[in-house]
């Protein structure tokens, strides 16, 4: 099997497959818009930090009971909309929704008595919802103009059918991002933002270098348009290459994610490794699978 | 021996510099997430005047300044109506806030006493001690700290006793109420008529009123008592005696007055005073919106959770390259190596003579950029072996890889570089730190691909033609495809 996926002869009929691939998408892209109708529809939250809703976080290091958790999600100061505690550590962080300076610091006080830590100790964060708003609003607008000229250069370079598959997975990976996410209950913070960002640029990276292999093949065989052949022989040839390059970029990211749980470290790091592990794996995934189907159609419409 | 030379080229500059940033002990400008410290963003009104965001930082600017304590105040404008406020190893947390952060507010107060005529506050009595002659009883009325007889809280409606730095050594003035604040004052310049600067007033029409009789009150008295205070967020900017010519039963009309400011600095205190009464404080008022407070504790920890996940990342990939790619795997290691000492002087170089922090932001766009780097290298070989198995001789199929696999990373690197220059323009705050080390490393990419990838990989394919040191795989099988 090795030997067979290491030179490329694996023999998959991606051509033939690609409509088992199409029902695949269907059923994922079904998913993706449950999911989003039921969030939409105010059944499902996402979890917001606090950076888009307004608030307050404190964090501290020090021993703490379950009934010490209580008592504070219970206090009758500031509603505290979350805790999170960690393995190996014994820091615990608290959120508590928008309020006046006077509560936020007698919640602070109220902490500090309660666990005998110095307020300095505490890690205080105040925001108001127009940072996570900014962020959001100019990565939207980056997001747009990034796509157009990324749809022009895949035009110029390959074809225009490219671009729009292109895009197509690149969606698919945002959905899926997103999905999980909603699913899981995991923060969304402005660094996931950043990292959504990154993704897009994985996502069109991994499926210009598909492209480029794809001309290549058609080069070898003297043609100008694809056919069954030029597909299966290309992503035959290009499986090894995607597992590695995704291998490569996941280690130094499943590092991070292991090594800041092993220590104990919440914050912005782990925000990050978390939604660009999903995004390397979805953007790999969605390079074979999500472009598959859409090159077989091309291929028969020719 | 020249395509040695060209092969270990950009190893030796890496090196070389990297050895340059170390000896001469320059690091990276860690940023605050990872030093610990606050993080303030303010944001003002959609639509507000950029020259008025530059004066708001500005007066900022010098008021952390005044406030000691603080380590490297970096206080910059970050898009189009925000302001970034950054202070590390700070202590005093709300103070440091409220100095940046509020409008602050101007008031024009009477003097009544100070310690000019005195020599000590006047808020104090100082009653001799019997029993000890050296050391007199102090006493200081309610609010007053008794130790430096200045005004604890201080209240524009009442008396209090506030501190002045602006004459070049420390005066305190015991100050009246409030009779006019900076709403009063439709506008202030400084100008240079003759000889000396003076600040030109002008009063708001419904204020001269209130503004002449107080100047016919001043006119009256002399000494200390003929003096305005102009109190800036309860510190004394100046107190301009009134001028000895101004009839006690006029006062100054016309809603205009000039105060004379001497010639000694070239009109910067003029200029000073004049900004200061035109905007109050600051010239726009802004929302908090975010405070962020960093101890140093968990900044080092997060740098160290970095730093390790990185290093452990590069030995995975590492053991992997050379396992999978054997000697072109060296080449690779080499070439990440020397990608990592390239782009470690150049961060600690950017951050010496640019400014750049190191953020968080930054230091996962590092992660993420050794794996893009180490996908290069993958995309070659992979290159070399698609050429080897269609039956090419280690020579050609080695040079055919390399000049393929620029193709392919050129188009693939555009993408990453148009993302992150993009990012980079419209984007703000920690997604610019992000972008910045992912643009320059998709550049160094690009550079260790076409200068040193491309001289390698042929060099390399000289020394055997045995597969086995190349692919974990044998001869006869990838030649019977």
């Amino acid at each position: 099997m090795f030997k067979k996926l290491f030179l490329g002869t694996t023999e998959i009929n991606f051509y033939k497959l690609g409509n088992t691939f199409l029902k695949v998408f269907i059923v994922e892209m079904t998913i993706f818009i449950a999911v989003i109708g039921l969030s939409l529809s105010g059944y499902r939250d996402l979890n917001l930090s606090v950076d888009f809703t307004g608030g307050t976080t404190y964090q501290l290091s020090t021993d703490y009971s379950s009934d010490d958790i209580s008592d504070v999600m219970n206090n009758t100061i500031l509603k505290v909309s979350r805790y999170q505690t960690f393995e190996n550590s014994n820091s615990i962080i608290f959120r508590a929704v928008e309020s006046t300076q006077d509560k936020e610091t007698e919640l602070l006080n109220y902490l500090s008595y309660k666990f005998d830590v110095p307020t300095e100790n505490i890690e205080f964060q105040r925001v108001g919802p127009t940072f996570g708003a900014e962020i959001t609003s100019k990565g939207l607008r980056a997001l747009f103009i990034f796509l157009a000229i990324i749809v022009a250069l895949i035009s110029f370079r390959y074809e225009l059918k490219f671009a729009i598959i292109a895009l197509v997975a690149l969606f698919h990976d945002l959905l899926l991002s997103y999905t999980v996410y909603e699913l899981l209950g995991l923060e969304i913070t402005p660094s996931t933002i950043i990292a959504l960002l990154t993704i897009l640029g994985y996502s069109l990276y991994d499926t210009v270098i598909l492209f480029d292999k794809l001309k290549d093949s058609q080069k070898i065989y003297k043609r100008n348009n694809l056919n069954s052949d030029i597909l299966n022989k290309t992503f035959n040839e290009v499986l090894m290459r995607s597992i590695n390059t995704s291998l490569t970029s996941a280690f130094p990211i499943i590092s991070i994610l292991f090594l800041g749980n092993y220590l104990g470290i919440d914050g912005s790091l782990s925000d990050f490794a978390v939604p660009l592990l999903i995004g390397i794996l979805s953007g790999t995934y969605s390079s074979i699978f999500v472009t598959v189907p859409f090159l077989s159609k091309i291929i028969k419409t020719n | 021996m020249k395509t040695i030379i060209k092969f270990l080229f950009l190893p030796m500059i890496s090196l070389s510099l990297f050895i340059y940033v170390f000896i001469n002990d320059i690091s990276p400008k860690l940023g605050l997430d990872l030093q610990g410290g606050i993080s303030l963003i303010l944001t003002a009104e959609e639509g507000t005047d950029s020259e008025l965001i530059e004066q708001a930082v500005n007066i900022m600017r010098s008021r952390i300044s005044a406030f000691g304590d603080v380590q490297e105040p970096e206080i910059s404008i970050s898009g189009e109506n925000s302001v970034l406020v950054q202070l590390p190893g700070i202590t005093d947390q709300e103070k440091a806030i409220e100095a940046v952060g509020t409008t602050g507010l101007l008031t024009f107060r009477p003097v009544l006493n100070s310690s000019l005529s005195l020599g000590y506050s006047p808020a104090l009595t100082i009653v001799e001690n019997p029993d000890d002659p050296e050391n007199p009883i102090i006493s200081a009325p309610n609010g007053v700290d008794s130790l430096t007889g200045l005004t604890i809280n201080d209240d524009p409606t009442k008396v209090s006793y506030l501190l002045s730095l602006s004459g070049g050594y420390p005066v305190i003035y015991e100050l009246g109420p409030a009779v006019l604040t900076g709403n009063d004052i439709s506008d202030a310049l400084a100008v240079y008529p003759q000889n000396e600067w003076i600040v030109q007033l002008v009063l708001k029409d419904n204020s001269a009123n209130k503004f002449t009789e107080l100047t016919k009150q001043l006119a009256s008295l002399t000494g200390e008592q003929r003096k305005l205070a102009i109190v800036l967020d309860s510190q004394v900017i100046s107190a301009p005696g009134i001028a000895l010519d101004v009839n006690p039963n006029i006062g100054i009309t016309g809603g205009t007055a000039a105060i004379s400011m001497g010639n000694a600095d070239q009109g910067e205190s003029a200029n000073n005073l004049a900004v200061v009464l035109r905007y109050g404080a600051l010239p726009v008022s802004f929302e908090r919106s975010s405070i962020q407070k960093v101890s140093a504790t968990l900044g080092e920890n997060t740098l160290r959770l970095g730093l390790e996940a990185g290093l452990i990342g590069l030995i995975f990939v590492s053991l992997f390259l050379i396992f999978y790619y054997r000697i072109n795997g060296f080449i690779a290691i080499l070439g990440l190596s020397s990608f990592g000492m390239l782009f470690y002087s150049a961060i600690s170089l950017l951050g010496k003579y640019q400014g750049y922090t190191l953020t968080l932001a930054g230091i996962a766009g590092i992660i993420v950029s050794i794996g893009l780097a180490a996908d290069s290298y993958i995309v070659t070989f992979e290159k070399f072996k698609d050429e080897l198995k269609i039956g090419r001789s280690f020579q050609y199929a080695s040079e055919k890889a390399v000049t393929e696999a620029w193709k392919t990373i050129l188009t693939a690197d555009f993408v990453s570089l148009t993302a992150s220059v993009i990012l980079y323009v419209l984007a703000i705050g920690p997604i610019r730190g992000f972008a910045l080390t992912l643009g320059l490393a998709t550049i160094f990419d690009l550079i260790f691909t076409r200068f040193f990838t491309k001289n390698a990989v042929p060099l390399f394919a000289k020394v055997s033609d045995n597969t086995r040191l190349f692919f974990p795989i044998k001869k006869e099988v990838l030649s019977n495809v």
